[in-house]
């Protein structure tokens, strides 16, 4: 069984490098571009992705293909969701990606995403060592009675979807004018971003009706930072201060190993979504003959890259996900830590853009004008 | 007429738009005057939207050609 799993996460990671790279469905920039230059062409993708994940998800729920609903992995939420998405914001649009967009970057082969990947590793291990702090602030802030989604309030299954879906209805038809969905782009093979959002869309429902789970990088990444610890710094992760609760998140969070026979889960699934998104990038950007040597981006920008994953790695943990978990898998079924984490990312991304503005790029903000509209 | 050639391969997004956006503003005149025109290279897949886009909306033509590994956008002024 282990090789149809690790094979089966392999696909979907080279499914969905491919898709984001052909289209640059970047969520970062989804948020960035607003505070920056106004631009919603992508967030309406974003909204998109949500509410028909919402949809297709209630479906398969009532058709009986989905078990575990409401979602016992997401846990009540607390102010480290908030925080943690905040932390994320910021670090998402100084990396000039989210995770997922940091990993199909750096598969076809942006030098400033390679910077943010080791960001991602270093921070990883970094934030193991503030684990127990971390977790007294969550058990401080944890919201009590156990409400960890919308359905565990209202008791209405479908309420959700219908929730999401009318207020993606409302934001994307609020203007008089019809929003754009598709656009001119010249790169080679360029796919729109909405049509990017609908087959991420169906990786999303075969992930959930395969392993019952949403797609998720922040573990896997963890585990990949921890084996490099025991290779490089073997002394450091076997401190007597690395151990206890720290061990947990260094070594992997628990993924329900029962229904893996105790297999590590997070190597079987975590692991080869992200090989495979970076290998479907790379593929990618050959077949477009977009794989050849360029000149190295300005060493602010490295900085700016490697800081800027470092502060995904940390916001990703503290929130128990990164935008994968939390925008792909917990808002469109409305889990509560996931509406935080997603607050937090909007206002940690005006707070980045601020920062890439005046400190990384040194420009002024410039919103586009003249007789156009995005 | 003058070339003036702007490299952004490899910079972080959303470098390419703005950059641009500010070497426009800095050579407004001799692009407006079509004495210049200016030739941006980059790897940068979104800005092959956004940089047209953006510059045509702001009364400029523009040209994308696809070369190997990179975009070269052509920017000169609409007479």
């Amino acid at each position: 069984m282990y090789p149809e799993i690790v094979l089966t996460h392999l696909l979907f990671g080279i499914g969905l490098g491919v898709v984001m790279h052909r289209s640059d469905f970047c969520m970062a920039g989804a948020f960035r571009d607003i505070f920056i230059t106004r631009d919603f062409f992508r967030m309406r993708a974003v909204i998109l992705l949500v509410s028909v994940t919402s949809v297709l998800l209630y479906l398969a729920r009532t058709a009986g293909l989905v078990d575990s609903y409401p979602p016992s992995f997401y846990s009540s939420p607390s102010l480290a969701h908030l925080a943690g998405g905040v932390i994320f914001g910021i670090g998402m649009v100084l990396a000039g990606g989210c995770v997922m967009g940091t990993l199909y970057k750096a598969g076809a082969g942006n030098l400033v995403s390679l910077c943010a990947f080791s960001g991602l590793l270093l921070g990883s291990l970094l934030f193991a060592w503030a684990y127990p702090l971390h977790r007294s602030f969550v058990e401080a802030t944890t919201l009590p009675g156990g409400f960890t989604a919308m359905e565990h309030l209202t008791g209405a299954p479908g309420l959700s979807a219908l929730l999401i879906v009318s207020i993606s209805i409302l934001y994307l038809f609020r203007g008089k004018e019809r929003p754009a969905w598709t656009s001119n782009a010249f790169a080679r093979g360029y796919l729109d971003p909405w049509k990017a959002a609908l087959i991420v869309c169906a990786i999303i429902i075969l992930s959930f009706t395969l392993t019952g789970r949403p797609l998720a990088l922040t573990s896997g990444y963890s585990r990949l930072a921890s084996c490099l610890a025991e290779r490089l710094l073997p002394e450091a992760v076997t401190l007597p201060s690395a151990r206890s609760d720290s061990v947990r998140l260094l070594y992997g969070m628990a993924m329900d190993p029962e229904s893996l026979s105790g297999t590590d889960p997070v190597v079987l699934t975590q692991v080869p979504l992200i090989f495979g998104i970076v290998i479907g990038a790379f593929l990618s950007a050959l077949r477009l003959g977009e794989i050849t040597a360029r000149p190295a981006p300005p060493r602010r920008q490295l900085l700016s890259g490697f800081a800027g994953g470092i502060l995904l790695a940390c916001g990703s943990l503290m929130a128990g996900g990164c935008n994968v978990w939390h925008i792909m898998g917990g808002l469109p079924l409305f889990v509560f830590q996931s509406v935080l984490f997603v607050c937090g990312m909007g206002f940690g991304a005006y707070v980045g853009s601020r920062l890439l503005l005046t400190t990384v790029l040194q420009v002024e903000r410039c919103a586009p004008h003249g007789n156009h509209s995005y | 007429m003058e070339t003036i050639a702007i490299d952004i391969r490899g910079q972080i997004c959303p470098a390419c738009l703005l950059i641009t956006l500010r070497e426009i503003n800095t050579h407004k005149t001799v692009l407006r005057d079509g004495k210049a025109r200016l030739v941006i290279k980059t790897d940068h897949r979104d800005a092959t939207r956004t940089i047209p886009s953006t510059v045509c909306a702001m009364g400029y033509d523009i040209n994308v050609t696809g070369r190997k590994g990179y975009y070269e956008i052509t920017i000169g002024y609409r007479k």
